[in-house]
């Protein structure tokens, strides 16, 4: 039913691109938005974030902070910025009017373009979506002839895909966060409702230490998140094989969890890995759950 | 009659009342003791002890033997998760088990036979420093001369009737008895038109070939994930204990695929290699392991596995039933 074309990672964007990002969890926004704007830093563009409330700038960017980012010297350096345009009622009415006076900025100021980040609010939408859809329709030109990126931040807990779908239309597809791996036969991708990782392909003696890496990594984030009892779920419904050190290595990332009360769910685990998960003993090991796939 | 230590005892009978005299006493007794108690024999032999046992039956467990027996290292798979599964009762105290296992041994080849009777030897080890108590019934009207004769070799006791036992006078250590086994080995398969060269980093492209292999043969999709599997395990092994490179070599016959992976070791080792390990494969690894997981899922995934592991050239040969029914 759903032909919606793959996303592109943030780290494939180019000028010119206009992107819809419909997150699931603020964890997922604030991957995107910070690499996005990280990015953007590195590639000598100016950062715009036109945020949803009227929050001081640092407030607004501490999660670029957490990623290693000095916000108090960018932003006195004018290399990040912060907008309440879109905070306020009408902000959606000249946000193209916007976005090309201050791309113009930018490059006046010496940059080389301008990345915006833009959070798109249920309120200023207007009737059936209507302003919302003028002002995505007048965007494009601007995209179209200035050095500019942006991403338009859609809540997906607020506007559902039945919403969204037709706005697609309206910018060059959607954005998703970086792969963590990716290589001729496995690529590893971070998912965040529920938070974990997605393995596609196959893993072996050849990947399994960039598994070891990311595995490592998301139970990290996974130990830092704010809830009770860390679960942490990797998605295998795209896994074609993993051999036995691959397997063994997230019975262990499992074991690990659980010492500290947690638990590694594998979701989406294919016939022929159960059953050689029921060969070594590793589905009655502390810490590992099969999920029973929603299939 | 109840002991602690591990038990295993071969029942050589000749008539119905001597295979009764041997198994039903230990049946019951083992039900008396609030002991697990399964069965898994020839069908004919499940009639006879069914009826015997009268209304203490369906507290027993029967398996006919052609149900069980599959594969050799399977079996001992299935005993040992049987076991794990069993071995407390629904209050977790512990509990006792005994088993009385038939194995099968009529319409095997000389190769089947002999990695059967490997099996009954590494029993003795599997289950070491377990309570459970085996008794393997072997049938003297029907079983070949030399099959008795090894169950005398790989059993340390023998039954003698209801309660009665006694040392077996020519019992093997599992050791030598393996070792025993691996005194003729088949020849090394010549070079075909099918031989998949590999190397450091290369396992995908064995896998491909030996999927594309199995595709071709037309077995089932199962199958062809386990053979997938234990080559690629074997392969691993053979990278990271042979020298870096190897050869996988394909066939089949009407009964089997057999896939042989062969390396020519490390010859120049600057110091004496460590020794193979002992039993490769064989015995169920503890799943907090840090190794020895891969040869014993090569096993449990194929039919029958032989296996030369030298620092100066190792050859595992892999048999998969093309109509296997798991």
């Amino acid at each position: 039913m759903d032909t919606v074309p793959a996303p592109r990672a943030v780290g494939e964007m180019r000028a010119g691109d206009h992107l819809l990002l419909g997150y699931e969890a603020d964890e997922e926004r604030e991957t995107v938005v910070a690499a996005f704007l990280l990015d953007g830093l590195a590639s000598g563009h100016r950062g715009l974030v036109l945020g949803p409330a009227d929050l001081p700038a640092d407030l607004a960017l501490t999660f670029l902070e957490s990623r290693g980012c000095a916000v108090d010297d960018e932003l006195a350096a004018g290399r990040l910025s912060v907008d309440p345009h879109l905070a306020t009622p009408d902000g959606l009415w000249d946000l193209d009017e916007v976005i090309r006076r201050e791309t113009r900025r930018a490059v006046g100021d010496g940059y080389l373009g301008l990345r915006v980040s833009m959070e798109i609010m249920r309120g200023q939408a207007g009737k059936g979506l209507k302003t919302l859809h003028d002002s995505e329709l007048l965007l494009e030109p601007v995209f179209a002839s200035l050095p500019v990126l942006g991403i338009c931040q859609y809540d997906r807990r607020v506007f559902d895909e039945g919403e969204l779908a037709p706005l697609d239309g309206l910018h060059h597809g959607r954005v998703a966060a970086d792969l963590v791996w990716h290589d001729e036969l496995l690529s590893i991708t971070r998912t965040f409702a529920p938070p974990g990782l997605a393995l596609a392909g196959e893993v072996d003696d050849t990947n399994v230490t960039a598994l070891a890496r990311a595995l490592h990594a998301e139970t990290a984030r996974a130990r830092a998140r704010p809830v009770n009892g860390v679960r942490t779920r990797i998605d295998l419904r795209d896994l074609r094989f993993i051999d036995v050190g691959a397997l063994r290595l997230l019975v262990f990332a499992g074991g690990a969890l659980s010492a500290s009360g947690g638990t590694l769910v594998l979701h989406g685990v294919a016939p022929h890995i159960q059953r050689l998960m029921r060969v070594t003993g590793w589905d009655r090991v502390p810490g590992l759950v099969v999920e029973q796939s929603d299939l | 009659m109840s002991r602690t230590r591990f038990v295993h005892q071969a029942l050589c009978y000749g008539s119905d009342d001597e295979f009764l005299d041997g198994t039903l006493t230990f049946a019951r007794d083992g039900l008396d003791a609030g002991d697990t108690v399964l069965a898994v024999v020839a069908s004919h032999n499940i009639g006879l002890l069914d009826e015997a046992l009268g209304d203490r039956s369906e507290e027993v467990e029967f398996v006919d033997a052609n149900d069980w027996y599959g594969s050799p290292s399977r079996t001992l798979g299935r005993y040992n998760a049987y076991c794990a599964a069993h071995y407390t009762d629904a209050t977790g105290r512990p509990r006792g088990i005994r088993v009385i296992g038939e194995p099968v041994w009529s319409d095997r080849t000389a190769l089947e036979v002999r990695e059967w009777m490997r099996y009954e030897s590494l029993l003795n080890i599997a289950f070491a420093g377990t309570g459970h108590w085996i008794l393997c019934p072997y049938d003297t009207r029907a079983l070949p001369v030399g099959i008795i004769r090894s169950a005398v070799r790989t059993h340390p006791e023998l039954a003698l009737g209801p309660r009665q036992s006694a040392h077996c006078g020519r019992y093997v250590d599992p050791a030598d008895f393996y070792a025993e086994c691996d005194t003729t080995r088949p020849p090394v398969l010549p070079a075909g038109r099918d031989d998949v060269p590999f190397a450091r980093g290369r396992s995908a492209h064995v896998r491909r070939a030996v999927s594309a292999y199995a595709r071709g043969l037309g077995v089932s999709e199962q199958l062809t994930h386990d053979i997938v599997t234990a080559v690629h395990e074997t392969v691993v092994n053979s990278v990271r204990h042979g020298g870096g490179r190897g050869v996988l070599r394909l066939r089949s016959d009407s009964e089997y695929v057999i896939c042989e992976i062969s390396d020519p070791g490390t010859p120049a080792a600057p110091s004496a290699p460590p020794p193979p390990p002992q039993f490769p494969g064989h015995l169920p690894p503890d799943p907090s392991a840090a190794n020895g997981h891969g040869m014993w899922v090569v096993r449990q995934l194929s039919d029958l596995a032989t296996q030369t592991l030298d620092p100066t050239g190792s050859v595992v040969r892999l048999y998969f039933g093309r109509s296997a029914v798991l």
